[in-house]
């Protein structure tokens, strides 16, 4: 995949767009203010994806849904373990710690929130773009982080030589905790054209 | 001194000892060991995908049949004979399921078959794999001895 610098430009834009939506829901479901910065866009060769993601074996909580329709992809919201556990006990109303490798409670809490945030993402996009997107089912991870990228990228069966992603810091500083997560947008080559072709790039 | 190859996604590396050689963060992807103890010559491949034919192209190295190629080929160039090489290998794992399409993300099973059968058809024995299950892996390879060695985040570690 080969991308011009002024269609990484507009993609950002438009990620920024969905991913502010996304924050937006965190927010409302968490009911607490959320910082979220500018999307940064990365695109590396298959052999070099801990430029963009960091340590490989870092242990972190992944939600995964794929975006289907006329502009595909895949999205990502990704936590580590110390940040979903709040997070989990902030939607569920409860003040103990919570297993989270273990708790079903946890798992379809964190599942219905990985639901809301893409929904929103993919609203937007949908909404700006007039293209019809559709959301799969949320799936849960709870391993080192390369070992699900690896998964989520060949999912499909096929996968590009050259990885594209967006990715969005989200965080929330409360009085006392503090907690973050990485939204991740990884667009399919063909959907690259329908999004962008929108602003005629 | 830390003589550790990493070997990245879609790649592979060969080696001689006192080398180790490392790929971090196998999900659905194969880790393939190919390497002759006695010259003390291996390599290892981080496979993403079964076959270059069903898929449309791009790098060769992504893909179980044309990475092997490659990478004995390689082997042979640094002196690694024929006759005296072995394979192991780690990962294919599914690492997520969506609730009635499971059957859709059997790639990890797919890409365990494929190893399997391009190192027959290379007529490499297999003497030890660490494959399935639902986590992920992280391996390295010493070269010196033909140890595996295998770290997962909460299934323990071991040695193959």
């Amino acid at each position: 995949m080969n991308v011009s610098e002024e269609r990484l430009e507009a993609l950002k834009e438009i990620v920024n767009i969905g991913s502010g939506n996304a924050a937006s829901s965190l927010s409302s479901m968490l009911q607490t203010r959320i910082e979220m910065t500018v999307p940064k866009v990365w695109l590396v060769p298959l052999n070099r994806l801990s430029d963009a993601l960091g340590r490989l074996d870092e242990p972190k909580v992944v939600l995964f849904l794929k975006v289907e329709g006329g502009a595909p992809g895949k999205a990502m919201f990704v936590l580590d373990e110390n940040s979903a556990g709040i997070i989990v006990r902030k939607l569920l109303r409860q003040p103990d710690n919570v297993d989270i490798l273990k708790d079903e409670m946890a798992h379809s809490a964190l599942k219905e929130l990985g639901n809301v945030m893409v929904s929103s993402f993919v609203t937007a996009l949908a909404t700006f773009s007039g293209i019809t997107l559709q959301i799969s089912v949320p799936a849960l991870g709870i391993d080192m982080i390369g070992a699900m990228i690896d998964a989520v990228l060949i999912e499909g069966g096929r996968v590009d030589d050259n990885v594209l992603i967006l990715n969005t810091k989200l965080s929330a500083s409360e009085a006392s905790e503090e907690y973050e997560g990485m939204f991740l947008f990884i667009p399919e080559e063909g959907a690259l054209d329908k999004l962008l072709g929108v602003f005629g790039i | 001194m830390n003589n550790t190859i990493i070997v990245g996604m879609a790649d592979y590396k060969v080696g001689k000892t006192p080398a180790k050689l490392m790929t971090v963060g196998l999900g659905s992807c194969i880790g393939v060991c190919i390497y002759d103890l006695q010259s003390q010559i291996g390599g290892l491949a981080h496979i993403m995908l079964p076959s270059s034919s069903e898929n449309s192209g791009g790098k060769e190295t992504k893909y179980a049949d044309t990475c092997l190629e490659l990478m004995l080929s390689d082997l042979y160039k640094l002196g690694a004979r024929a006759g005296r090489l072995k394979a192991k290998m780690a990962g294919g794992a599914q690492m997520f399921s969506f609730a009635g399409k499971a059957s859709l993300l059997k790639i990890g099973e797919r890409n365990t078959q494929a190893v399997e059968q391009e190192l027959q058809k290379a007529g490499i024995p297999l003497i030890a794999s660490d494959v399935g299950g639902t986590y992920g892996r992280t391996i390295c390879f010493d070269l010196a001895t033909g140890e595996l060695f295998i770290k997962t985040i909460n299934q323990g570690e071991k040695v193959i």
